[in-house]
């Protein structure tokens, strides 16, 4: 069964957008960060997805909320699209598919390109799944509202000082 | 509170946590690179940077060292300095990068590490070079290391007094446990 809310994703290493290995505590660091798995570069669908999260670019950079986008495609096809797209956040590769079978995120109705079933989800920094998202049809993923809100959430409940201190 | 400063000075670096000799693309002698881990500024000229970008056993480097011309500061919030902390994560990632400040609020500078050919290359469009004007340096080992590149998007600093792209609080999250990201990679 795939990750649901609650659970603590495993902590991955897999090769980002630039060939370095990363650690997804590590690229977590302190921080609420939405986690999303796509299918490809070449799907429509991923295409109008990702123009939702370069939106969201915009006010996470600003939030201290980190975004990962991870796919089956190469380093050198990430660095690509990533650049294409004007996304600032790192993609990473799971080209040998290994994480793919361990999430249970195999999109299994295409045999072609044996892609990620789309899932977002939204993390805290121990790796818990605060929320989930289902992004096999497209209205299943999240609006940039609803992952707004996971992130206020997630924030309120991170940061002691939430309530600004007065005098 | 960032305590790791850092200036390319002439002559013996006193007191240093780590120096390395630097050499300009003729060859020529630039002086010395040196950081100093201080609360209080060791030397004229020097400037607060992220101190993960400092390895005692780092390889030597290409930099592009950018500094604000002598009485000229600009806000950290200036919207060239946002837009360039932009361009760095849009980029190929260097071998580290940091902000250079002296104070909560001014953007003073900037250090780009580089040691692979292509990001060599990358050195001379340094987006920092926008704002300021770069000097493209050549440090001796014993001095810079390798960082990770930031996760992004995030273009503020963690903290006023900490160089960007630092990438935690110094509080504790709500829990009451601290979570300090180690991002700092030795070198080859």
């Amino acid at each position: 069964m795939p990750p649901q809310v609650g659970d603590t994703l495993p902590d991955f290493e897999l090769l980002d957008h630039a060939g370095n290995r990363r650690r997804l505590s590590g690229l977590i660091g302190g921080d609420p960060t939405v986690l999303q798995f796509f299918r490809g570069w070449w799907c429509p669908k991923e295409q109008a997805f990702f123009r939702r999260l370069v939106r969201l670019q915009a006010e996470a950079e600003v939030a201290y909320s980190r975004m990962i986008s991870v796919s089956t495609d190469p380093p050198p096809v990430s660095a690509a699209f990533r650049a294409g797209l004007g996304a600032r956040w790192t993609f990473l590769s799971d080209e040998s598919r290994e994480l793919q079978e361990r999430l249970y995120l195999r999109e299994t109705t295409d045999t072609l390109n044996d892609p990620y079933v789309p899932a977002v989800f939204v993390l805290d920094p121990e790796l818990r799944i605060h929320s989930a998202y289902n992004g096999y049809w497209f209205w299943g993923r999240p609006t940039e509202q609803e992952l707004a809100g996971d992130l206020r959430e997630l924030t309120r409940r991170l940061r002691a000082d939430w309530q600004a201190p007065t005098p | 509170m960032s305590r790791c400063w850092l200036a390319l000075v002439d002559g013996e670096p006193v007191g240093a946590f780590a120096s390395a000799s630097v050499m300009d693309a003729a060859g020529k002698p630039q002086g010395t690179l040196a950081c100093w881990r201080r609360r209080a500024k060791p030397t004229r000229g020097a400037l607060r940077c992220d101190e993960r970008i400092i390895d005692r056993d780092g390889a030597e480097a290409s930099i592009s060292l950018v500094l604000a011309p002598p009485g000229i500061r600009l806000p950290f919030d200036d919207g060239a300095v946002q837009h360039a902390r932009r361009e760095v994560l849009a980029g190929i990632p260097f071998d580290a990068v940091s902000t250079l400040l002296r104070d909560d609020s001014h953007f003073e500078g900037s250090i780009t590490v580089a040691r692979s050919p292509r990001a060599t290359e990358w050195l001379a469009d340094d987006p920092f070079a926008r704002i300021f004007p770069a000097r493209l340096l050549h440090v001796g080992p014993g001095m810079l290391g390798s960082v990770d590149p930031p996760t992004g998007p995030t273009i503020e600093r963690y903290g006023s007094a900490n160089p960007w792209p630092w990438e935690h609080f110094e509080q504790p999250l709500a829990d009451g446990r601290g979570r300090n990201a180690r991002t700092a990679r030795k070198t080859e």
